[in-house]
């Protein structure tokens, strides 16, 4: 992961390397993965996805800031707009549960196995 | 061009009567639905028998090896892999092309007697033709791919006319049996023909022959091609293991049993060896491995048909016992006295299981000898034309069967003395059964109810007609190829050239003399005699009737004790023995065969319960799941090296 | 690439239409629309171009994967009759998001940036979350609905991650960049390349539903309304492919031998679960849920052996299927209908089992032969296009020399026939008192179309070669 164009990069950012990037933001992700493993409030799951999908956004900005590579950040927008999507289509889909059983608890619904 | 036409007709004819019944059964009356479906195969009989006439008269073609081909059109490529939809016609083809539509349309015009009353009559005929369409494909095709369409769709037919009479529970068992057990085969023989694919680029007969003569004998490549290809022969020619789904396909109406479990779909396996005669030749493993499995299979069949009272099972385990003698004939490079007993055999066992089927229905349906009994008087047509094709089977003088069991045993005492010994024996036991059965079914006093002796009476003329043919036909099969190089094998030599060249050891001229010829001739004829004769002893004068399931079966010896003492020693000698052998042998049949396939289906049920628990219905397990798995993934990919 | 501006254009209008009083406008105007799109897609033919600066390419090979989607998609459209009979649907709605879904489909097929492939999986998914949950008052769909929702959201998180990584690792979002890291790479390829290729590539396994993250696939195929279902098995399905034999061949070919055990390991998996789990099922739409995984693992072969003959494979099998799929789950639609309507009066077995069939083809020979002839054709019986659809996709294993996958497939083939021939049994060998069943007449029309297609592929498979 050498930086490419090393020269272009300002000072700011150089003083923490990219590395430590990688890390927390890996360390936000598998905060993210935990968290929609342990709990089973449907709006806490989805807060921990979101969690999971900022963890990109940051890791995004931080490679493209190293490369100078606006690529990057554009993926960002994106990522925030169907993000944004997608969550008034679920928190539609979690009042429509909540509608029809009075509650948001996914270890509730297991009507659909084997 | 014309010849291109010719062929394409062939198959064309019983899939046209296949569309206009299979579609508008409902709206057909039965007389025509009948008349269509005869006369599509009639027309292929004829065709084939103008294309056999013209390629006899072509002495060209007759002389050297090379086949005619008719290429319908290019079909599929895959890489450089290219398929034609294409028919071959030589020899081999054309043989079977006679056989099928020949025996086919006696054994459609059989059906309209013999369906009449049925109401899904209609239905019956469609599935004939479209069984006759497909088996037309598996022999006409250039190429294993064009084989393997018309060997599942004779399987797919098969099993939709053994379940014809779906209303009971235990057909459609026997159809979905059968169904299994020809596919565990077709797998078999799909993997080969992929493997073909992988060897030789090609899987057109001419090409994949011509490269393989270039072969050593024993390439392992070869051994595994042909030992996959012979799993799917052992699936639909019925051989051990998968040979159990034939009795029990006798579930289904009997010009069916006549039709596709006697003459011509459990010939497909031998078909296909003979096909695939170079690559065979160039493995004798393979065929010692085939030589023992055909033996085996032959005498564990007739020894089970010793035992059996139904008069389709013994006719069935009949099947069985013969396709072994042909498996047996193949084993030893004999491929022309294979494909002879193929011919006296779809004759002959045709014309049996037409006449049981006459039998059953005069009896009205019942299938038991143990109430049968000297039908004789009231069938005398069916009993004559039965007592051709009896003789004919056990091996007797001068009709076919003889000289074609003959020419496989004359072979096999070339290559293994053992073999033909347990040849003969077998040979015994199939001469007795097969008369027990005449005698049970035609000799004696009747014994069914009062009722059944009303409706006795002989069949209609659309019934006894086939019979009639086929028994002359049974009579006399045998001039076909008569001992000392007869007709069949100067007909059939150009198809081995490719197996003559690989291994010409196995085509030298025959090493024994005349002289030994006729005794062999004479030891396989009289043996047969002798067991008929015993056969006659036992259930014509001595008038014996198996005892029926519920009654111990010594009480008959307690009357008799001191006038048959000398029967007490035969019974205890040799009957219980055997009586013993039949048992053992039909339970390793049924029951440890059976019984791995079911374990297996089991195992497989067994296996769905316990992986469909894994869906449980959770989403947090489900996404535990997930997040182990990719774990898992890139812990294997990064730490594990391979 | 009209398609895609058509497309969203035509989604928007049907939303209007929906203000218009009469519903009966609604289906014509639909059809009409995917056939337009259908049309123009060829424009094109025989030429190569990149559109919208370089994000998305149009060649033969993604003309040829996006009329089977919009010929799916449009066979589906024309099955959903029933939407007018039911008070309560909405099908402005509906068609509206059917068609905004093809443009996420159409922009898989045709990526040529990973921003793209994003874009194009989430517009997919999130249409499909909504039409999953349509039916609102009942708790199954709810339930399905949820289930995808959350794990589709988790999933999307896992891709995107992988995104990133592999822009960190090759600093380029498109194709032809990864592809030139992947292939001349300057100081080796970093860690970081590895592991963002495996979580994108577990973000698009997930979506063909291939095993181990198949579990949603039974629960959502089986809760959605059976209308959502057929669309999702067989649009979703071969834009998956097309989207992953894209980035495969294109990207990261270069890097086979590091991939393809992982594959072809997910393969084996994948065609063990469908198939072996497929025969207890006593739902009939259930075991087209498990067959959809199944058949996911016939395509997956060609992907593990990617040779020559993939594309050829993976066009003809995801035609073939998704053909097969649909002519049987317009007949289920119909069927349970009919069992619904007659559980109501004398109540009976569930509306989707297979005891559902029993008896059918008596009174209803089409209906019993349309169903017959497609799943000969999934269980890949000679004769129908399932069968070269097998063949071609084992000729890929062959040509690789891994037989075991073969072996593998094969025997797996055969576990199948056991599934497919029970509702064969059920229509023609068991009894049960159907009654006829009216089908309307352009019901008729596409099931007589996708029978015709099935038993004509099957015999001259060759047809489509001159797609290439």
């Amino acid at each position: 992961m050498q930086p490419t164009q090393n020269v272009l990069i300002p000072e700011v950012i150089q003083q923490i390397p990219l590395t430590y990037y990688i890390i927390i933001s890996t360390a936000l992700f598998v905060i993210g993965i935990i968290g929609v493993l342990t709990r089973r409030n449907a709006i806490i799951i989805f807060m921990s996805i979101e969690l999971m999908l900022n963890a990109v956004n940051l890791l995004l900005i931080a490679f493209s800031s190293y490369r100078s590579d606006s690529s990057g950040q554009v993926f960002v927008f994106f990522i925030m707009a169907v993000a944004a999507a997608e969550v008034s289509v679920g928190l539609a889909i979690i009042v429509m549960i909540y509608r029809n059983t009075r509650s948001i608890d996914v270890g509730l619904l297991n009507k659909l196995k084997w | 061009m014309q010849t291109d036409l010719l062929c394409a007709l062939i198959p064309l004819f019983p899939l046209i009567g296949f569309i206009i019944n299979g579609f508008g059964f409902r709206r057909i009356p039965k007389s025509l639905a009948g008349a269509i479906a005869t006369v599509a195969v009639l027309a292929s009989f004829l065709t084939s028998c103008f294309l056999f006439g013209a390629f006899l008269g072509n002495a060209n073609l007759t002389s050297t090896a090379g086949p005619l081909k008719a290429v319908l059109f290019d079909w599929i490529s895959v890489g450089d892999l290219d398929i034609s939809f294409s028919f071959q016609i030589d020899q081999l083809s054309l043989l079977m092309l006679l056989v099928v539509t020949g025996v086919g349309s006696l054994i459609h015009l059989y059906s309209i007697g013999y369906m009449k009353h049925d109401e899904g009559f209609g239905k019956f005929m469609a599935f004939l033709n479209l069984f006759v369409f497909f088996m037309l494909l598996l022999v006409m095709g250039s190429n294993y791919v064009i084989m393997f369409i018309g060997w599942e769709g004779v399987g797919l037919c098969s099993y939709l006319l053994i379940g014809f009479w779906n209303t009971n529970t235990n057909y459609n068992n026997a159809a979905r049996k059968a169904f299994v057990m020809n596919r565990i085969g077709d797998l078999g023989f799909l993997l080969g023909i992929f493997w073909i694919i992988n060897l030789f680029g090609t899987t057109e007969y001419t090409d994949v022959f011509k490269q393989a003569t270039s072969l050593a004998i024993g390439d392992p490549e070869i051994l595994a091609i042909t030992l996959l290809l012979f799993v799917g022969a052992m699936g639909k020619s019925a051989q051990i293991p998968l040979y159990t789904w034939l009795p029990d396909a006798m579930a289904g109406p009997t010009p069916v049993s006549a039709l596709i479990h006697a003459a011509t779909m459990v010939t497909a396996g031998i078909y296909m060896v003979v096909r695939s005669n170079v690559l065979y030749t160039l493995s004798p493993l393979t065929l010692e491995i085939i030589g023992g499995i055909a033996i085996a299979t032959a005498l564990l069949a007739a020894s089970i048909g010793l035992l059996q009272n139904d008069i389709k099972k013994v006719l069935a385990y009949s099947t069985v016992s013969q396709l072994g003698y042909m498996f047996l004939g193949l084993s030893v490079t004999a491929y022309t006295a294979g494909m002879f007993h193929v011919i006296t055999h779809a004759f002959f066992k045709a014309l049996l299981f037409l006449g049981a089927g006459s039998v059953i229905h005069a009896m009205s349906d019942e299938q038991d000898i143990r109430n049968m009994g000297g039908l004789r008087k009231s069938l005398p047509v069916t009993f004559i034309t039965f007592l051709i094709g009896t003789i004919a089977i056990s091996g007797l003088p001068p009709f076919a069967g003889f000289f074609s069991k003959d020419e496989i045993l004359a072979h096999v005492f070339e290559h293994n003395k053992v073999l033909w010994a347990l040849g003969v024996l077998g040979s015994a036991l199939t001469s007795f059964y097969m008369f027990r059965l005449l005698f049970l079914t035609f000799f004696g006093e009747f014994r069914g109810t009062e009722e059944q002796r009303h409706h006795l009476h002989e069949s209609p003329a659309t019934m006894t007609a086939p019979l009639v043919f086929l028994a002359i036909l049974s009579a006399a099969g045998g001039v076909l190829n008569l001992p000392g190089g007869g007709w069949l094998s100067d007909f059939m030599a150009p198809l081995f050239e490719g197996s003559r060249q690989v291994n010409p050891e196995a085509f030298a001229e025959s090493t024994i003399d005349h002289s030994t010829e006729y005794i062999l001739m004479a030891v396989s004829a009289g043996v047969a005699l002798i067991s008929g004769i015993i056969a006659y002893v036992m259930y014509v004068s001595r008038g014996a009737v198996p005892a029926p399931e519920t009654t111990e079966r010594s009480m008959p010896e307690q009357v008799v004790y001191n006038k048959y003492y000398v029967d007490e020693f035969y019974e205890a000698i040799i009957v219980r023995p055997i009586r013993g052998l039949g048992d053992a042998l039909y339970s390793f049949g049924e029951f440890i065969i059976d019984g791995v396939v079911n374990g297996v289906a089991w195992l497989v049920r067994a296996g769905s319960n316990q992986l469909r628990l894994l869906q449980n219905g959770s989403i947090g397990f489900y996404v535990f799941a997930m997040v182990l798995s990719i774990v898992a993934i890139i812990a294997l990919r990064f730490f594990v090296r391979f | 690439m009209f398609p895609i501006v058509l497309l969203s254009v035509f989604g928007i209008l049907l939303l209007f239409l929906g203000f218009l009083k009469s519903r009966a406008i609604l289906l014509p105007a639909a059809l009409l629309f995917l056939l337009v799109s259908l049309a123009v897609n060829f424009i094109d033919w025989n030429k190569t171009y990149l559109y919208f600066n370089g994000m998305l390419l149009s060649d033969n090979l993604s003309m040829v994967f996006t009329a089977i989607v919009l010929g799916s998609a449009f066979m589906v459209v024309a099955l959903s009759g029933s939407f007018m009979e039911d008070e309560s649907a909405q099908p402005a709605e509906y068609y509206g998001i059917l068609l905004f879904s093809l443009v996420g489909a159409l922009m898989m097929i045709g990526f040529e940036n990973l921003i793209m492939l994003f874009v194009g999986v989430e517009i997919l998914s999130v249409a499909m979350y909504v039409l999953t949950g349509s039916d609102k008052r009942n708790l199954r769909s709810n339930e399905a609905a949820l289930k995808y929702f959350l794990m589709g959201a988790f999933t999307t998180g896992i891709m995107l991650f992988g995104m990133a990584l592999l822009y960190g690792a090759t600093g380029s979002f498109t194709l032809g960049g990864i592809r030139a890291y992947a292939v001349n790479p300057q100081v080796g390829l970093s860690l970081l390349f590895y592991v963002g290729l495996l979580m994108l590539l577990i973000g698009l396994l997930f979506k063909v539903s291939a095993a181990p993250f198949h579990f949603w696939t039974p629960d959502v195929y089986d809760g959605a309304p059976t209308l959502f279902t057929a669309f999702m098995s067989t649009v979703v399905k071969t834009a998956g492919f097309a989207a992953l034999f894209r980035l495969l061949s294109i990207s990261f070919s270069g890097v086979y031998t590091f991939w393809w055990t992982i594959l072809a390991i997910i393969t084996t998996l994948t065609l063990v679960a469908g198939n072996i789990t497929a025969v207890y099922q006593n739902s009939f739409k259930r075991m087209m849920a498990y067959s959809s995984i199944s058949h996911a693992g016939y395509l997956l072969i060609g992907l593990a052996a990617l040779g020559q003959q993939t594309k050829q494979a993976i066009v003809f099998y995801s035609l073939a299927y998704s053909v097969a799929t649909i002519a049987a789950f317009g007949v289920l639609l119909l069927v349970a209908r009919q069992r619904n309507a007659e559980t109501i009066t004398s109540g009976g077995s569930s509306s989707e089992s297979f005891d559902a069939f029993n008896g059918l083809a008596r009174q209803n020979p089409l209906l019993g032969f349309a169903m017959a002839v497609s799943m000969l054709s999934l269980a890949g019986i000679p004769l129908t296009a399932g069968f070269w659809g097998k063949f071609y996709m084992f000729s890929t294993a062959v040509e690789r020399g891994q037989i075991w996958l073969l072996v593998v497939a094969v025997l797996m083939s055969a576990v199948g026939i056991y599934y497919y021939f029970r509702v064969i049994i059920a229509m023609y060998f068991r009894e049960g008192a159907t009654a006829p069943i009216r089908v309307a007449p352009f019901y008729r029309y596409v099931l007589v179309v996708a029978t015709l297609l099935t038993i004509g592929l099957g015999i001259a498979p060759g047809l489509l070669e001159g797609l290439f």
